[in-house]
Order: C-alpha cells, then sequence, then structure tokens
C-alpha cells in the first residue's frame, strides 16, 4: 500500500508583516536620528530673501544654554575645525555645504569663532533662517 | 410572544490590522517631527590670512558693530540708512578685493542683529569678512 506524502505548508503568516515592518521602521528610524539634530532646541533668527538650503552632510547647532554641536553631537570649539574638515573630505565645491543653526540670541563672542572654524574648514556657510515678514 | 432581541453586534478591529495602524502613526508622527526650518542664506567668508594684508586692511570698508550702534569706517550711521551709504560706498568698487567689507563686532553682540546688517551688506554688493578679537590668556606667577 502506497502511503501518501503530506505536502507540508510552509507560508510565511500574514499576521506577522505588520510587525515586521514595525520593526524595520524602528531599525531605520533609530539609526537615522544618530546624526539627527532635531531634538536641540534653538531659535532661528530672521531675514528676507531665504533660500532652500538643500542638502548638508554637516550641520552645526548652536542651542539656548550657547552649547555647541555638530551633527547632533556636543562639541568643544577648539576640536570643530578638524571634525568639519573631515566630514568634508575632498568633496568639491559646490558640496561642501554646512548648515549654521545658531540661536538667535547667541552671542558675536561665541558665534563669531564657529563662523570663522567652518569657513577654515573650507565649508560653504548657510545660515538657517526664517523668512522676515514684512 | 416576546420577540427575541437581535444578537449584539461585536465590532472588533482586525488583529491583522494592527501592524498597519501602528505603521501609519509612525509615518504621520515622523512627518510631524521633521518640520524644522530649513531655509537660509548662503554666506562667503574667506579664509583668513595668517600675514596679515595691512594696507589692503586700511582700503576695505570697515563695519563696527555693537548692541546699539553701527558704525561705517568709525562714523556711526542709523541702521535705517546704512544700506544706502553701503550702496554708496560700494558702487564704484568692481573688484571682489575691493568689496570686501570687515566686519568687527562686540562680543556682546546678539546673532539676529550680526544677520541684520550682514545682509545689508551682502545685499549691498559686500564681501564679508570678519575681524576676530585676539584673546589671550595671561599666566600670573605664584
Amino acid at each position: 500500500m502506497k502511503i501518501k506524502r503530506r505536502a507540508s505548508q510552509a507560508t510565511v503568516p500574514s499576521m506577522a508583516m505588520g510587525d515586521i515592518a514595525f520593526n524595520l521602521l524602528i531599525f531605520f528610524v533609530i539609526l537615522a536620528r544618530v546624526d539627527d539634530d532635531s531634538h536641540i532646541k534653538w531659535v532661528a533668527a530672521d531675514a528676507p530673501n531665504v533660500e532652500k538650503a538643500g542638502f548638508a552632510s554637516v550641520s552645526v547647532v548652536v542651542d539656548t544654554e550657547n552649547r555647541l554641536y555638530l551633527n547632533g553631537q556636543e562639541i568643544g570649539i577648539a576640536q570643530l575645525a578638524g571634525r568639519v574638515e573631515s566630514l568634508l573630505g575632498n568633496r568639491p565645491a559646490g558640496k561642501r555645504t554646512v548648515l549654521l543653526k545658531i540661536h538667535n540670541q547667541t552671542q558675536a563672542g561665541r558665534f563669531e569663532p564657529i563662523i570663522e572654524a567652518v569657513s577654515q574648514a573650507g565649508g560653504d556657510l548657510v545660515h538657517i533662517l526664517d523668512e522676515k515678514k514684512q | 410572544m416576546k420577540r427575541r432581541r437581535r444578537n449584539k453586534l461585536l465590532i472588533e478591529s482586525p488583529a491583522s490590522a494592527t501592524g498597519d495602524i501602528a505603521f501609519n502613526l509612525i509615518v504621520f508622527f515622523l512627518v510631524c517631527a521633521s518640520v524644522t526650518p530649513n531655509d537660509g542664506r548662503k554666506q562667503t567668508i574667506p579664509r583668513a590670512e595668517t600675514v596679515p594684508e595691512e594696507k589692503k586692511e586700511t582700503e576695505n570698508l570697515r563695519v563696527d558693530l555693537t548692541r546699539t550702534t553701527v558704525a561705517i569706517n568709525s562714523k556711526t550711521v542709523s541702521l535705517s540708512n546704512f544700506p544706502l551709504l553701503m550702496k554708496a560706498r560700494l558702487r564704484d568698487k568692481k573688484s571682489p578685493d575691493d568689496r570686501v567689507v570687515v566686519v568687527k563686532c562686540k562680543p556682546e553682540v546678539p546673532y539676529h542683529r550680526w544677520i541684520d546688517v550682514t545682509v545689508m551688506i551682502e545685499e549691498a554688493g559686500g564681501i564679508i569678512t570678519l575681524q576676530l578679537e585676539e584673546e589671550r590668556e595671561v599666566m600670573l606667577p605664584e
């Protein structure tokens, strides 16, 4: 007598699809937040005729507490020029944009050395500002 | 004869949809969280020279900025007249070297004021360069 083999079904349960997507999303969100500076509190100054800043891999922030951050990580002014230079590497002109997000009440004694350091590192400065309402 | 009540309707969301709901909620919050300002102004600041060019520095326009005043070549002007005066001074200067404006500001000047003034200089055709005050630490003998 022949015994029929049972064909075993090996399908991914569709119930788990949502959970898989959810976990993947969490993974990518955590990965993306490493260089993120959206948690830093600062208020932009305003100016007329602001333009889209476009993509930049380097952002420098001075928060309301006068702390300095490079790509979301707190840093001292002495290390800034070197770190920006290494992040920019050998990128050609036009792709060396550095976003400068300085709190509007920050004093010159703090922000001028930062601008100088970015300029020394060969970064193209873009001040992130709000559009001034007439 | 008593009429039989209809069965209560069970309104339950299907368990298979919870993942999709979570996914859409996350996308919603991510989109909300990413509304950070990303508009700005480009600014070209020439690299500082290691050897000071004193002769050129005296020829260039110099703007002194304090918390309350602004001065062009040591002459205090009102902020409302500043753009016109800058345009007038830069009108005859064609080469980029001549259009350099040295901005020296007091350490207590807030960023929003600095931006106001430097934007006016750039819109008048000037190229900004910074003059930083040197700070030196003096170690006193014990």
